[in-house]
């Protein structure tokens, strides 16, 4: 029996398929990014070996500096906004019996679930100053003035906004369901003591999803890196490049200025901070526990 | 005592509710605004109201989408892309995840921990070099060249769930299976699989929110109509129809209605699936 | 009934893609004689008006006549297109049919890797080009491309709103500016502008300096070739730019106004102009514009400058879109007689001025009718009328990374964030 689970030849026939997709989809184009990026390919005819050069060039380059900066502060958007709201939210739905619990629930989610690119075109028409949603709900409370959503100094703000509120209902609903998985045992003991809706929440809700709330954490953090889709449409980086994104960059690098050596070297970049952070993450929420 | 107690507890109830509805408002109102234009003329966007009552309504908006955006083609091509690599990642990553957590063998905890490395690759960070390597091998504008990276970038996330999923599994299960003399193979199709229904539901659910979201890759391995998927609808209905807004936002109407209905229809389950996958997370 | 629905879901996904299945192979079927199929890539969305559908017309034509042919369109708007035709470049992997521009910045990297196949200049002689409008297309000698039209950059202006309100075409940029004012009192938007698309900034400082100096072509050719943008009349164009920027000339938000919203604008009556080329001239045309506008549109040309050596005269025009073959193409030679069958004189000249489309680069004069609309007639003026042409505007004249940076520049410099200075500062260092 021992002899059929150490089976060398099923054991490989099992991890074949998914070791051979990583190296191909994964691992090959990675290397295949490592190699571009040593050159000055600019994507058509010759080129040559130019060392570390596109790695020199990216430490200066400001656009980069501020694509880091905006993953940053989306990032920090995820976690003091959306993620707050959505843990409040969670804890008020929980409290709410029968129908409308489920209601709300599949109504918060159900941005979730609309592509990005009908996303990213909405919102463009929302944050549109002449006749969009936004500025016609400020005119209802009296501005006057059209406030340029998208317009330098706002754009950020503005795709953190969309990002934010696309986001909302899959960190609720994680919420929610850590909330749930609280013996409730412990809320009616609560109860009895008389603690407040209020003390309840931050004595034993917040304490008891402290590990939900981490691993939601470091997936915002990842998924702020990572942004591409919504930007892409939204501003494509612009004004200028006030609300670039890494990929986005890297891809506007490569395929608008006929650079793809430096886009590739730009990728490489991506990976390694995208892994340190995970890295680092998970180190930090690790020496947390055992402290 | 009693009463106001039941008084406060009621005042406690609207506060919530009030709360709650406007989150909910929030998170809804673009998509009315979106459905209400959608039936006006386009010149009746340009008003000061939030929402209106169109002089007539304009059901023809959607015909028009529907006929010229290709919505049935482009959403068959995305059911059928998202189902398959749904396919390949459950059977992969139940393999995977069998040999890594009960096969007997030394070098299980470095491949599981290197194809897990895959969840933190950005998918993006492989756009330029696999655009050359399927260009080289001629899958460009082939639905390879979406599922090989849509099923290699949802693998790690399905390997980590059904791993950890099987080592909950008690292995007297297997053992007595193993005694009537099945082979590895006939185990985990027949032994193993069907325990793991709630995890292959999350696995089914995240991967295809992953990939439904998706258009990067699409928009730059594609040309040509026959594997486009539905964000294109969108995509190339904007630049058609680029003088008529009202259109425009029948076909983000139409293109956003499959994924919402599913997902009205199955929220329960696909709740529960989210779950799941939180928990283990 | 849970079990019912996903049920009922699996059928769907199954009958939606045997539908799309039965629809693919029917077509496969009926070619399976040996056809001949020619991929083209297009930058014309729009199939069904302006230069999309005379494209169409043509494509559908030519398949009608030659069966043989098969014909497939790939199409994308300006920007994405732009990108996507990037993306084939680098995979070495064009389609057959292209659509290109015939200025440096989009099409020397393109030639010299060899990506694009030579034509036989001699063989277009009596296509009736305009004198020097090949020129774009070509490279040491050779011709790689045909253009499509005589752009020309102006104003349009919607007539009503103008006479109702009793205000008058500016002839001077002064004027323009002092007649924003008036307009935004008005509550209305003075002129509709893209800035999303950044090239319309461009070409408007290349405008304002062509009236600032009278010829401009020359002058900005070796300002790129030497990386030298010294010259006064450049810091005193941007300023001209800024200064229609802070007196509140175009719409708020314009700098993030793509195409399609900024022409909109001005197709719904929003705007009172709108600063565009004259391939939009088919807007006189276009069912989907009011009708109000429709029947009033004008155009004039950007005012002189006070104290400037250029006329109103010396106007911005050059031969941009066109097209041009793969190099690598299976199928060149098809591709190049369905070129050649696109641009004999009665096909792509004549219908794109029957249709009120645009100006094509060949002498159309044999088309003339008289019933032509105002736009028609209004940038005909322009165009017999003038003294001199900007050529290919200064952004497009260097390499696609200076097209990438001087447009970016034009857009800081209109939010403010680079001054009339340092932004040709910038230019300068980009051409090095």
């Amino acid at each position: 029996m021992k002899k059929l689970y150490s089976n060398k030849w099923v054991i490989f026939s099992l991890v074949a398929p998914g070791i051979i997709t990583f190296i191909c989809a994964i691992l090959a184009p990675i290397c295949l990014s490592f190699y571009y990026g040593l050159t000055d390919f600019s994507g058509m005819g010759s080129f040559s070996f130019i060392g570390l050069e596109n790695y020199k060039v990216l430490m200066t380059d400001t656009s980069f500096w501020l694509s880091l900066r905006n993953s940053l502060l989306l990032a920090v958007g995820f976690i003091c906004i959306q993620h707050p709201l959505a843990i409040i939210t969670a804890a008020v739905l929980d409290r709410l019996q029968g129908k409308a619990e489920g209601f709300f629930r599949c109504v918060y989610f159900i941005p979730n679930v609309i592509s990005v690119a009908i996303i990213a075109y909405l919102w463009k028409f929302i944050y549109n100053p002449s006749f969009g949603l936004l500025n016609n709900i400020l005119k209802i409370f009296g501005a006057k003035a059209e406030v340029n959503w998208l317009g330098s100094g706002l754009a950020i703000w503005s795709v953190l906004i969309v990002l934010i509120w696309h986001g909302f209902g899959w960190g609720m609903l994680i919420y929610y369901t850590g909330i749930k998985n609280i013996d409730t045992v412990i809320y009616e003991a609560a109860a009895i003591d008389g603690a407040s809706a209020k003390t309840t929440f931050l004595r034993i809700t917040l304490p008891l999803m402290k590990p939900v709330i981490q691993v939601n954490v470091t997936l915002a953090i990842i998924s702020a890196l990572k942004q591409m889709e919504t930007v892409y449409l939204l501003t494509n980086g612009g004004p200028g490049n006030e609300t670039q994104f890494l990929a986005n960059y890297l891809y506007k690098q490569a395929f608008n200025s006929f650079k793809y050596g430096y886009g590739n070297a730009i990728s490489i970049v991506f990976v390694v901070i995208c892994l340190l952070a995970t890295v680092a993450l998970n180190k930090i929420f690790a020496e947390q526990k055992t402290a | 005592m009693e009463i106001v107690n039941h008084k406060n507890k009621s005042i406690g109830k609207i506060i919530k509710f009030i709360i709650l509805s406007a989150v909910a408002i929030v998170q809804i109102f673009p998509l009315v605004w979106l459905i209400n234009f959608s039936l006006a003329s386009s010149n009746e966007l340009f008003t000061n109201g939030l929402l209106i009552i169109p002089a007539k309504i304009r059901w023809d908006n959607y015909i028009t989408a529907f006929v010229d955006g290709n919505v049935l083609l482009y959403l068959r091509n995305s059911l059928l892309i998202n189902s398959l690599a749904v396919l390949i990642v459950i059977v992969i990553s139940i393999m995977a995840a069998f040999a890594c957590t009960r096969m007997e063998w030394k070098l299980s905890g470095f491949v599981k921990n290197l194809l897990l490395v895959g969840m933190m690759i950005p998918i993006h960070a492989t756009l330029l070099p696999n655009y050359v390597i399927y260009q080289k091998i001629g899958i460009t504008d082939t639905i390879w060249a979406l599922l090989i990276p849509y099923v290699a970038f949802s693998l790690p996330q399905g390997m980590f769930l059904m791993s950890s999923f099987i080592s909950s599994i008690p292995k007297e299960m297997e053992e007595a299976a193993l005694i009537d003399g099945c082979g590895i193979y006939r185990i985990i199709a027949i032994i193993i699989t069907p325990l793991m229904k709630s995890s292959i539901v999350t696995v089914t659910i995240m991967t295809f929110l992953n990939n439904w979201n998706e258009f990067m890759m699409a928009s730059t391995y594609l040309s040509s109509k026959t594997w486009k998927t539905l964000p294109f609808s969108v995509l190339e209905f904007t630049g058609e129809y680029s003088s008529n807004y009202a259109v425009q936002f029948a076909v983000m109407a139409l293109t956003a209605l499959p994924a919402v209905v599913i997902y009205v229809l199955l929220n329960k389950h696909i709740t529960k699936g989210i779950a799941a996958g939180a928990v283990k997370g | 009934m849970k079990k019912k629905l996903l049920s009922l879901l699996l059928v769907a996904t199954m009958v939606t893609s045997l539908a799309g299945c039965s629809g693919a192979k029917s077509s496969d079927s009926a070619s399976v004689e040996e056809k001949v199929t020619i991929r083209v890539f297009s930058n014309q969305t729009d199939r069904k008006t302006g230069q999309g559908l005379i494209e169409q017309t043509l494509f559908d034509n030519y398949v009608k006549e030659n069966p043989n042919i098969n014909i497939e369109v790939e199409a994308l708007d300006d920007e994405a297109y732009k990108t996507k035709f990037k993306a084939y470049a680098t995979g070495n992997a064009m389609p057959d049919l292209l659509n290109a521009w015939g200025q440096p910045s989009f099409l020397n990297e393109v030639i010299d890797a060899g990506l694009l196949a030579e034509l036989d200049k001699s063989s277009y002689d009596d296509y009736g080009f305009i004198e020097g409008s090949l020129d774009g297309f070509s490279r040491d000698g050779k011709l790689y491309g045909l253009p499509r039209n005589t752009d020309v950059m102006a104003f349009y202006y919607n007539k009503k709103i103008f006479e109702e309100n009793g205000w008058k075409v500016p002839t001077t940029y002064a004027e323009l500016l002092a007649l924003a004012e008036t307009i935004n009192e008005a509550g209305i938007v003075p002129c509709s502008m893209d800035g999303s698309d950044k090239w319309p900034l461009s070409i408007w400082m290349h405008d304002l300096i062509a009236k600032i100096n009278g010829e401009s072509k020359a002058m900005l050719e070796a300002s790129v070739t030497n990386a030298d943008f010294s010259d006064p009349s450049y810091v005193q164009a941007a300023q001209l730019l800024k200064d229609a920027v802070d007196v509140g000339l175009f719409q708020n938000g314009f700098e993030t106004t793509d195409y399609g919203t900024a022409r909109n604008l001005f197709a719904n009556g929003q705007a009172a102009m709108y600063y565009m080329g004259s391939w939009e001239m088919s807007m006189a045309t276009n069912e989907d514009v009011l009708e109000d506008v429709r029947n009033n549109l004008g155009v004039f040309a950007m005012p002189v400058v006070e104290g400037g050596q250029g006329a109103a005269t010396d106007i911005a025009a050059w031969n941009g879109g066109g097209y041009a073959v793969s190099a690598n193409s299976e199928v060149k030679e098809e591709t190049i007689a369905l070129l050649n069958y696109m641009f004999q004189p009665e096909n792509w000249s004549k219908l794109a001025w029957e249709n009120g489309v645009c100006m094509s680069a060949q002498d159309y004069s044999a088309y003339l009718t008289g019933d032509e609309t105002e736009p028609q007639k209004a940038f005909t003026d322009i165009v017999v009328g003038s003294t001199s042409i900007t050529g290919v505007t200064f952004n497009d004249l260097g390499t696609s990374e200076f097209k990438t940076i001087s447009e970016d520049g034009s857009q800081q410099l209109v939010i403010g964030a680079l001054t009339p200075e340092k932004f040709w500062e910038t230019m300068a260092e980009a051409c090095k």
